[in-house]
């Protein structure tokens, strides 16, 4: 969605020589217009029409010589006069010499921060209506060297019961660019390569809420643990994109399937990525997840899925119609004493429709047992209205009911607003 | 049971990723990536039979606005050599592909990577950047493809690539790009001949993506359809637009491949105008083949609207 658009990128030498040679055409008039005025004129109309130039000139001069090395000689002939007189009465008007850009070298990382507002209806509720500044993400990514880059992902959101603001990290990971045989290693703290929507931030998608079997098995924040991840482009006849990615965390602070043990044992998982373009229009993709780590209560929790993704997109004309479908299922074994285990699970599926340019329609469906408790049956139907204003804001509005066998009927309506600034790098298909 | 589940899930993850192992043949060509199917011709014209090209974007898609496909990872994998054309152009999609490509070679500051404007003398660059103004592009209007004279320095910038990759061919990339050069160099002849007689008409287009052809070509664009670029026509620009067209007696509008006709048509009609669609890119009309197709079809295109 959004664009890696300010800071490093393409050809920063050719702009800043740019910037140097309209530096010094601007420095030289500001240095003969200032001459002139020691030389002072006696003649009326010459007088006047050099102080409208002098005056005219002093914005530039006063801008570009701050940004001068003062070492730099001045020099003094009057025929300079002349010659900027003459420079002046060639200069059609819309020339007027350009600012120097102020795109300059520098190895600081892309930044950007998006804002995440929102405003919400929830009955039955004594209190129905909350705003909530749900969370401001700063991202800082860069290449670190010629073998890696680096991405951090900052979260100041409120927490939950107090309303205070706490700054945490959300990601903070290293990639390598250069392993060979097609591996690619992470490291650090990142989103857990599970299924399609969790390693996605919750800003990027095409909905407001959580998803029920999100919800229920990862919590609001999704699967996020610290550790290794290795993926690999898997070499196949086919031809096809097809990547396997293996990880080992510490199992996280806090999840509902999973935990950190206080023995040698971590969370491992695997995610098989298989992508297919079926026309130029219409890909496929089909992932397959799988968990095992310690569950809180000290045992182990197992969690496998599917994932099934269908886009439409036409070539021509591809910013104005757009369809994708989205299933997911996910399936808990949750071992809750020594001869004891519990299976459930959960599932989502949903159709985004791109109406215009700008405006796109969510409608997903919700099923979802709970990873201790297979007899509870949560359903939810909701639709969300989007509009992309431009890659750097969008505002949208969700309808959400949701009822189950155990707790009374929710209804729910969702605005949100979120807007980036800076150079946010670009989201993965 | 742990145990269980968990060989159930490698033994299946194994036999997925097993029945796909096989080993890649060995290729005797280059194999070279371009994001935008002009740099893809130039490229095949220097490089001749000794390489293989496969350009990611089609010469009708909209080139800011390109999904980045894993595919096309896939791709980037096994390149060689990547030409993109740089300047923020393809800020939204490159940089995600490249990250993942596990490819050293063609990451910048790899001998295979070809930023394409090198060198180019860049138009717009400008003096403040602010997203108040639209999707503004920091480093300069990045459409320079749309003069060929660049296209000899983009060829120039293929050719380095392809001499530091495959030094024992220099001389046939040499012979091939000397060929190219003076090809464009007879025929930009012929084009700007053709266009003479309309020097300095005044012609209206939809997005900020041509001001490289219209100073070749000696035309000028007075406004665009679009308020700020990026941005949507709006009922109020559209207005301004066609008082505008009525006051200077305008009569062309150009369009792209890649935007809706509604807006364009509309000011036509008001105007009893023309929109021609001019193609942004080789490939934008089945019949565009080669780059030197491209300005053969949008000379035409000009002529037989401007006559």
């Amino acid at each position: 969605m959004q664009l890696e658009a300010l800071g490093n990128g393409a050809e920063p030498v050719r702009t800043s020589k740019i910037a140097n040679l309209q530096e010094e055409t601007v420095l030289s008039i500001c240095t003969k217009t200032q001459l002139s005025d020691q030389f002072g004129f006696t003649s009326k109309p010459l007088a006047l029409s050099i102080k409208i130039l002098w005056l005219g000139l002093f914005g530039l001069c006063s801008i570009t010589v701050a940004q001068q090395d003062t070492t730099k000689a001045i020099p003094a002939d009057s025929l300079l006069i002349q010659q900027l007189q003459q420079q002046m009465a060639t200069i059609p008007q819309q020339a007027a010499p350009a600012a120097a850009p102020r795109a300059t070298l520098s190895t600081n990382p892309n930044m950007s921060v998006i804002g995440d507002f929102r405003a919400t209806y929830f009955s039955p509720a004594r209190r129905h209506l909350e705003t909530e500044f749900h969370e401001a993400e700063f991202a800082f990514q860069s290449v670190v060297d010629p073998y890696a880059r680096a991405d951090f992902y900052l979260s100041l959101a409120p927490d939950p019961e107090t309303g205070e603001f706490a700054i945490e990290l959300e990601e903070g990971y290293l990639t390598t660019q250069t392993l060979p045989a097609g591996l690619q290693l992470k490291v650090g703290k990142f989103r857990s390569a599970f299924g399609k929507i969790n390693v996605i931030h919750p800003h990027a998608l095409p909905y407001i809420d959580v998803t029920s079997v999100y919800n229920n098995y990862f919590g609001e924040e999704g699967l996020n643990d610290t550790g290794l991840s290795l993926s690999w482009l898997v070499p196949n006849p086919l031809d096809f994109y097809q990547e396997l990615t293996v990880e080992a965390t510490r199992g996280p602070a806090e999840n509902i399937s999973f935990a950190a043990s206080e023995f040698d044992r971590f969370l491992y998982l695997a995610h098989l990525k298989n992508f297919w373009d079926l026309t130029p229009n219409a890909t496929l993709e089909l992932g397959l997840s799988g968990s095992v780590g310690p569950s809180p209560a000290g045992f182990n929790a197992a969690i496998g899925g599917v994932d099934v993704t269908y886009k439409w997109k036409p070539l021509r004309l591809n910013t104005y119609q757009s369809v994708v479908l989205q299933t997911e299922v996910l399936w808990s074994h949750a071992k809750i004493a020594a001869r004891e285990k519990i299976k459930s699970w959960g599932m989502y599926t949903l159709a985004t429709y791109q109406l215009q340019k700008r405006w796109f329609l969510t409608g997903r469906f919700d099923y979802s047992n709970r990873p201790y408790n297979a007899s509870f049956v949560e359903r939810a139907f909701s639709g969300t209205l989007g509009w992309l204003a431009t890659e750097f804001q969008k505002a949208e509005i969700e309808f959400k009911m949701t009822s189950s066998n155990a707790e009374e009927r929710t209804t729910q309506v969702l605005l949100r607003s979120v807007f980036v600034i800076g150079a946010h790098g670009a989201h993965a298909y | 049971m742990k145990a269980v589940s968990g060989k159930i899930l490698f033994a299946t993850l194994a036999v997925l990723v097993l029945s796909g192992f096989a080993t890649v043949s060995a290729q005797d060509k280059l194999r070279v990536v371009t994001s935008l199917p002009d740099l893809k011709s130039i490229a095949e014209f220097v490089g001749g039979e000794k390489v293989e090209v496969f350009a990611i974007a089609t010469g009708f898609q909209n080139p800011h606005f390109v999904d980045p496909k894993p595919s096309y990872i896939l791709k980037l994998s096994k390149a060689d050599l990547f030409a993109t054309v740089g300047l923020d152009l393809e800020t939204g999609w490159v940089p995600p592909l490249l990250n993942s490509a596990r490819n050293a070679k063609i990451l910048k500051g790899g001998a295979g990577y070809v930023d394409a404007s090198t060198n180019v003398p860049l138009l717009q660059v400008p003096s403040s950047v602010n997203r108040g103004e639209g999707d503004i592009h920091i480093y300069g209007n990045p459409h320079y493809w749309l003069d060929p004279v660049n296209g000899k320095i983009i060829a120039q910038n293929i050719y380095e690539a392809l001499r530091r990759v495959a030094p024992g061919d220099q001389a046939y990339f040499q012979a091939n790009l000397n060929k190219f050069n003076e090809q464009i160099d007879a025929k930009t002849k012929e084009w700007i001949a053709k266009m003479l007689p309309f020097k300095g008409t005044k012609i209206m287009a939809y997005h900020n993506e041509w001001p490289y052809f219209e100073q070749r070509f000696g035309l000028q664009i007075v406004d665009f359809l679009e308020p700020k670029p990026g941005i949507p026509p709006t009922p109020s620009q559209l207005a301004k637009v066609i008082t505008e067209m009525k006051r200077d007696n305008i009569k062309i509008v150009i369009n792209s491949p890649y935007f809706a006709a509604q807006s364009a048509d509309l000011v036509a009609r008001n105007v009893g105008g023309t929109v021609i669609t001019l193609a942004t890119s080789v490939g934008a009309d089945p019949g565009i083949k080669t780059y030197f197709d491209l300005f053969d079809y949008n000379i035409a295109k000009m002529v037989e609207a401007l006559q």
